[in-house]
């Protein structure tokens, strides 16, 4: 496929993170690019990605770029119908970093594929059938440009997904993938080249570890987007415990986002369908003590005041003051304040209303009880999906107030 | 005698008079520059603005490759967009300008062996610079207390608001301090005073903290010894004075 990049191949890889030039490089319908993995997790994952593409189905070449960290992966190699390119990875990450994406459509351009698939960390956990339907859905159909896996999480993981990422995703650009920043996803080739001149920005000012965030960028080039069944998943978590710098990292990378994207989520769109298919969440056993998350909540009431008056408006403080006063038991954050906060932070993120540093920080107690409000409003019954649903819808409707006080940010609001 | 004394009166009058009368053309010069750059410099940030904005100058910078993914920079600027910053850079630089211009002018009004010009024009420059570093302490103060104070209550410290005001009031006790002894006010009292304040408010803040983070510090071992590598805590204080069971870790996945 002859493509006219805007994406510098002349510029290094980050890190040099292709391998030496190949002198016949192996040529292949679709780039398969895995994630750091220590060795036995690789080697589980190849054997996973050989029972997904059998020889004797025809799929084309399909070319696996694994990082050469394990001993095995030295040189251009084959595995059953699988053709091994080992390349130099990067330092490892909980999401798909700008170098992820750089690298892969470098490669993918390099080997003339046609489609990328960019498999996340732990990605020996992936269902076999998975795999397969999303190289489906990106050579035989080519119905959508970015590909992106609906996990089956327990409601106790992925929160920040449900409390932030999803809800403003599709309030914003009126798309409904449920997991925004997947740590899978398939792109083809013109999606991979258009994150990758994105990446390259990162890149060259030396942040290849930054977040990119694909469905805004399928939004702001109008490509189609769709979303497969992923079914159960472990999604890697972080090593370090410290949420509020890991909340900070992504919600300031969304934000920044959003941000240079105004002129984009903007425009009246139609809401994508909804996928009358999506399951339900499975129910988690055990869900966790919300005690301490409450706690932290009051904390935050009692001290933060002042800073939170800057961001938010009286009404929205009358209801954290509410809130603050609520037992434990009967602790419920109601959808229209969770919404005003998240979208109250947005603006003032865009104001630089206070340090944004600052402004993230004071972001985590309230992130904090709307979680500690959804767990026990799953433990009182509730499907968790169903609320994840509401609050979307929530966030929706309520698209006017953040577009108004975008465009008029000094009008008065009570 | 008593037309002596009139005598002494008159002439220390006549000359206090004269010097004032030689004082107030250098300083009317100086006010008169520093408000003509302030005009002119409000003129040229206004002008500037208007250009930014017509060019899409924010936009343009936000897209550009050097400070598209540069967070560091973006969160350094303290006005609201770039264009902002820089208008304000401009009107500040030509108020700063006015004010050197207008107190060239007022030493160029008195003649060299003056005694108001050996006493009150290096003061009027400390003073100029003090006020800088009042205001750079102040802001340095405010941020650095907001740090403190998200980051405390985000460790679900019990006095993070005291801890913060703490640290408020030691860099502004460091600044009045550097202030007064730029303006070579006090001499030897300040830096005793200070010494005094400072080491003082150290004291109540270590008192404080070791006094009250004994059971968080004894929490905080007993976890990092059972904790696993790999999960992020859900929160490590869970206490045994709730009475109940601490939370299996890999409860909550926040990601």
């Amino acid at each position: 496929m002859a493509l006219t990049s805007e994406v510098d191949t002349t510029q290094p890889t980050p890190d040099g993170a292709i391998a030496a030039p190949e002198p016949l490089p192996a040529t292949g319908d679709l780039l398969i690019y895995l994630t750091p993995l220590a060795a036995p997790a690789l080697e589980a994952t190849l054997a996973h990605l050989a029972s997904s593409f059998p020889p004797n189905q025809a799929m084309g070449n399909i070319l696996v770029a694994a990082p050469d960290t394990a001993q095995s992966i030295t040189a251009s190699q084959s595995l059953g119908s699988l053709t091994l390119l080992p390349y130099s990875p990067t330092t490892s990450t909980l999401l798909l970093t700008a170098a992820d994406y750089l690298t892969a459509f470098q490669m993918a351009q390099e080997h003339n594929a046609r489609a990328c698939l960019l498999l996340g960390p732990e990605s020996q956990n992936l269902d076999p059938a998975f795999v397969r339907s999303l190289a489906t859905s990106l050579l035989d159909s080519a119905a959508a440009d970015l590909v992106l896996p609906r996990y089956q999480l327990a409601p106790n993981s992925g929160l920040v997904n449900s409390a932030i990422l999803y809800p403003v995703t599709r309030a914003l650009y009126s798309l409904r993938p449920r997991f925004p920043q997947a740590v899978d996803v398939g792109l083809s080739l013109r999606m991979a080249e258009r994150l990758a001149a994105t990446a390259q920005r990162f890149t060259a000012a030396g942040q290849g570890d930054a977040i990119l965030w694909p469905v805004a960028e399928a939004a702001s080039a109008n490509w189609p987007l769709l979303e497969i069944d992923a079914g159960p998943r472990g999604l890697p978590q972080p090593t370090s415990s410290n949420l509020n710098v890991l909340l900070t990292e992504i919600a300031g990378s969304f934000f920044a986002d959003i941000e240079a994207r105004a002129s984009v989520w903007q425009r009246a769109r139609p809401l994508q369908p909804a996928d009358t298919a999506a399951q339900s969440l499975p129910s988690a056993e055990a869900l966790p003590d919300v005690t301490p998350m409450i706690e932290s909540f009051r904390v935050a009431y009692t001290n933060l005041q002042e800073i939170w008056s800057l961001v938010l408006p009286p009404q929205s403080l009358l209801g954290l003051k509410h809130l603050s006063l609520m037992p434990a038991t009967g602790f419920r954050m109601n959808d229209e304040l969770w919404t005003r906060v998240v979208y109250d932070f947005i603006l003032a993120f865009r104001l630089r209303t206070i340090n944004r540093g600052h402004l993230l920080g004071a972001l985590t107690p309230l992130y904090l009880a709307w979680a500690a409000s959804h767990i026990l409003l799953v433990g009182d019954g509730v499907p968790p999906e169903q609320h994840i649903q509401d609050l979307a819808a929530t966030f929706e409707r309520d698209k006017a107030y953040l577009v108004s006080r975008w465009r008029w940010p000094d009008r008065f609001n009570p | 005698m008593w037309e002596q004394i009139q005598s002494a009166l008159s002439q220390s009058t006549h000359r206090v008079l004269v010097q004032l009368a030689s004082f107030l053309p250098g300083l009317l010069a100086m006010l008169v520059a520093v408000l003509m750059l302030t005009a002119v410099g409000a003129l040229a940030a206004w002008l500037l603005r208007r250009i930014l904005v017509a060019v899409r100058f924010d936009e343009r910078l936000s897209r550009s490759r050097v400070f598209a993914g540069n967070s560091d920079i973006q969160n350094w600027s303290l006005s609201h967009s770039p264009s902002v910053l820089l208008a304000r850079v401009v009107f500040w630089g030509c108020v700063v300008l006015g004010t050197v211009i207008g107190i060239s002018t007022f030493d160029a009004s008195f003649s060299n062996n003056s005694e108001i010009s050996k006493l009150l024009l290096p003061y009027l420059s400390r003073g100029v610079s003090a006020i800088l570093l009042l205001l750079a302490g102040n802001l340095v103060a405010r941020f650095l207390s907001r740090s403190v104070l998200i980051g405390a209550v985000n460790a679900h410290l019990q006095y993070a608001r005291m801890l913060s005001e703490g640290v408020k009031w030691l860099v502004l006790v460091l600044t009045a301090a550097m202030v007064l002894d730029h303006l070579q006010i006090g001499g030897i009292v300040v830096d005793l005073a200070f010494g005094i304040l400072f080491g003082g408010i150290v004291l109540t803040l270590s008192l404080a903290i070791g006094l009250g983070s004994r059971d968080l510090v004894s929490r905080s071992i007993e976890k990092t010894s059972e904790r696993a590598p790999d999960t992020v805590a859900a929160h490590p204080q869970q206490s045994e004075e709730s009475g109940k069971p601490p939370i299996p870790i890999d409860l909550l996945r926040h990601f």
